[in-house]
């Protein structure tokens, strides 16, 4: 893959950081190490385009103050079990094999055996680590139709190969998360997406999926007149509105319509998989999923419970 | 300082001409009734070319003056050019005017960087971008620069318009002329056209019908781009309608149905309002009401 300039530069702190939510609308709590800020991937509806002055991809150094940061926060994570990733600013495979920023993230992880780390990428290609894997290394693929990976996702790996690897990853003993996020309205994508279910169903192993999260797609309003400009058709098909943070999404109705399916058949996949809603409103919990959660604490909960009966008293 | 005929300068030559648009009728007052003040400055060609003054000389060829004073001068076009925009520089340009002398240094060979510099002198950020949305405005036909001039569009909304192809484009500023337009209606306007275009691939007379205002318009449109909101805007209308409000009492709904709640506003100036507006409350419940406007909210009805 052709990189574009990467710049390291020396960490102030405050790369270890809660994932900043949305207002009134569920979190996971999920924290992020931001290694990472930009991103050689180029998708066409990622927000870092409305966010970020330039195209170089900065890169964070000094380890020992990013685990300084890190022991402080999971030593005082106040009885839940904290879930980090670095792919929120950045994909946390596509520049790693270069790179090799996440392997001490890794070895640190393994020996703390207090919280996970959640490798997310569209760049299938984690050999590299192989040998560093451990139990609370997660790596997750962000999966949608091929379809749409042509149309939106072109420098990604396409879909057989993210799968493949997730395969790969669980059969190295790893268990492994799955994000169909963003999820788009297109015209056929019902249909697209029930045979991306299929897939997942039957290339992977279910026990061995620990999340998967279900986002349909949304941008702050700079996105949207940047899609308009690109004319993103299989990103404004849809009906947008905005919501109560500002930002624009399909309206609810749509949104409630199609967790609900999906929601269904990743449940018709086992019954045991733990599916949750990116970023939502709780009436849209409730309506699609049948779960009622109250505010963010709920979901916490339900992914400290997750947690705790997949890796038993190893966590 | 000389004075020439008017039938020795060539009025049709607007090469370097700037101003629009090009009839203004208060200085044809001001020159009918003192003349002109400002000698008007001319190339020294057979017959003599406007540099600075055009509109001027119109006015005095409207007038039927026989000469004008005039400044004779030799330059290159691109010199002549470049007086007739300092010319102008001391007055606020409109957005065709400044269009039109980027456009024309830009005709002329003025580098990119030139072009900047008196960018920034007419108050434009000299970027690319700007300097192509101005590029775009210049070679625009007739009927979109009116529209711009007339309507004061800002860049944001003049940048959307230019987005859409020649026959499309020609096309909504013929719908959009005698509308009276805010830039935020018109942006949403023109935010919704695209919409269309993207989802459909063109916009045909019938996406964009003759309005009588545009608030009729931006309806018709919203119900293209959004129809599920549309239909549930409409049935909020028609249980509003049924359910006539007791005084003092007025219900919120989330514009785009996203929250699952409605607030009820009372305004109240006494005990007697209270009774009374929950008197009202209780009616509207117990017909239904408000349970019919609170399923809108819940993401089950379309």
């Amino acid at each position: 893959m052709s990189l574009q300039k990467a710049e390291f530069v020396e960490t102030k702190g405050g790369v270890v950081r809660k994932c900043p939510g949305t207002k009134n609308h569920i979190c996971c709590g999920y924290q992020t190490i931001d290694l990472v800020e930009g991103c050689v991937l180029d998708c066409s509806y990622c927000i870092l385009k409305a966010y970020l002055r330039d195209d170089r991809i900065k890169i964070t150094r000094g380890e020992d103050a990013i685990i300084s940061e890190l022991n402080n926060t999971i030593d005082n994570a106040g009885g839940h079990i904290p879930r980090f990733g670095t792919g929120e600013l950045s994909d946390s495979l596509a520049i790693d094999r270069r790179y090799k920023l996440n392997r001490f993230l890794l070895e640190y992880f393994g020996k703390k055996k207090k919280a996970i780390l959640e490798l997310k990428s569209k760049w299938a290609d984690f050999g590299h680590l192989s040998e560093h894997l451990n139990p609370y290394t997660v790596i997750s693929f962000s999966v949608s139709p091929q379809r749409f990976i042509d149309a939106e996702e072109k420098r990604t790996s396409p879909l057989y190969k993210r799968l493949k690897a997730a395969r790969a990853a669980q059969e190295l003993g790893c268990f492994v998360g799955l994000h169909l996020d963003p999820i788009v309205i297109y015209d056929g994508f019902e249909k697209d997406y029930r045979y991306l279910i299929g897939d997942i169903g039957r290339i992977l192993d279910p026990s061995k999926i620990i999340w998967i999260s279900l986002g349909l797609l949304r941008f702050p309003p700079a996105m949207y007149g940047l899609l308009l400009e690109r004319k993103r058709k299989y990103l404004l098909t849809g009906e947008f509105i905005r919501g109560e943070d500002g930002k624009y999404r399909y309206i609810k109705t749509e949104r409630i319509r199609i967790f609900r399916m999906l929601y269904r058949l990743l449940k018709d996949i086992d019954k045991g998989l733990f599916v949750y809603l990116c970023m939502e409103r709780a009436d849209v919990w409730r309506e699609s999923t049948g779960i009622e959660l109250k505010d963010s604490e709920g979901l916490i909960g339900l992914f400290d419970k997750r947690i705790k009966n997949i890796y038993g008293g190893a966590l | 300082m000389t004075k020439i005929p008017l039938s020795k300068i060539d009025l049709k030559d607007r090469r370097f001409s700037i101003s629009y648009p090009p009839r203004d009728e208060k200085l044809l007052w001001s020159i009918g009734s003192i003349g002109i003040i400002q000698p008007v400055v001319l190339l020294d060609r057979t017959p003599f070319v406007p540099v600075a003054g055009l509109k001027r000389l119109q006015c005095a060829r409207s007038l039927r003056l026989r000469t004008v004073e005039a400044v004779i001068m030799n330059l290159s076009d691109r010199e002549a050019l470049l007086i007739s925009i300092h010319d102008n520089l001391s007055r606020e340009l409109n957005i065709v005017e400044k269009a039109l002398a980027i456009g024309k240094m830009d005709l002329f060979g003025l580098s990119e960087k030139e072009i900047f510099d008196v960018m920034e002198h007419m108050g434009l950020q000299p970027h690319k971008k700007v300097l192509s949305g101005f590029l775009a405005i210049a070679g625009s036909d007739e009927a979109f620069k009116d529209l711009v001039f007339e309507k004061n569009l800002s860049f944001r909304n003049i940048d959307s318009l230019i987005r859409f192809d020649g026959r499309e484009r020609a096309k909504i500023v013929g719908r959009l002329k005698g509308l009276h337009l805010t830039e935020s209606t018109l942006r949403e306007i023109l935010e919704m056209l695209h919409l269309l275009k993207i989802r459909k691939g063109s916009i045909t007379a019938a996406d964009i019908p003759r309005s009588e205002n545009a608030d009729t318009l931006r309806a018709h449109l919203k119900r293209k781009t959004h129809p599920i909101l549309t239909s549930l805007q409409e049935k909020l209308k028609v249980i509003r309608e049924a359910m006539a409000l007791p005084p003092g009492v007025d219900i919120k709904v989330d514009p785009f149905f996203e929250k699952e709640y409605i607030d009820i506003i009372l305004k109240i100036c006494n005990e007697e309002d209270v009774a009374k507006a929950l008197a009202g409350i209780s009616g509207l419940l117990q017909a239904g009401y408000v349970r019919s406007i609170l399923e809108l909210t819940k993401g089950r009805v379309r």
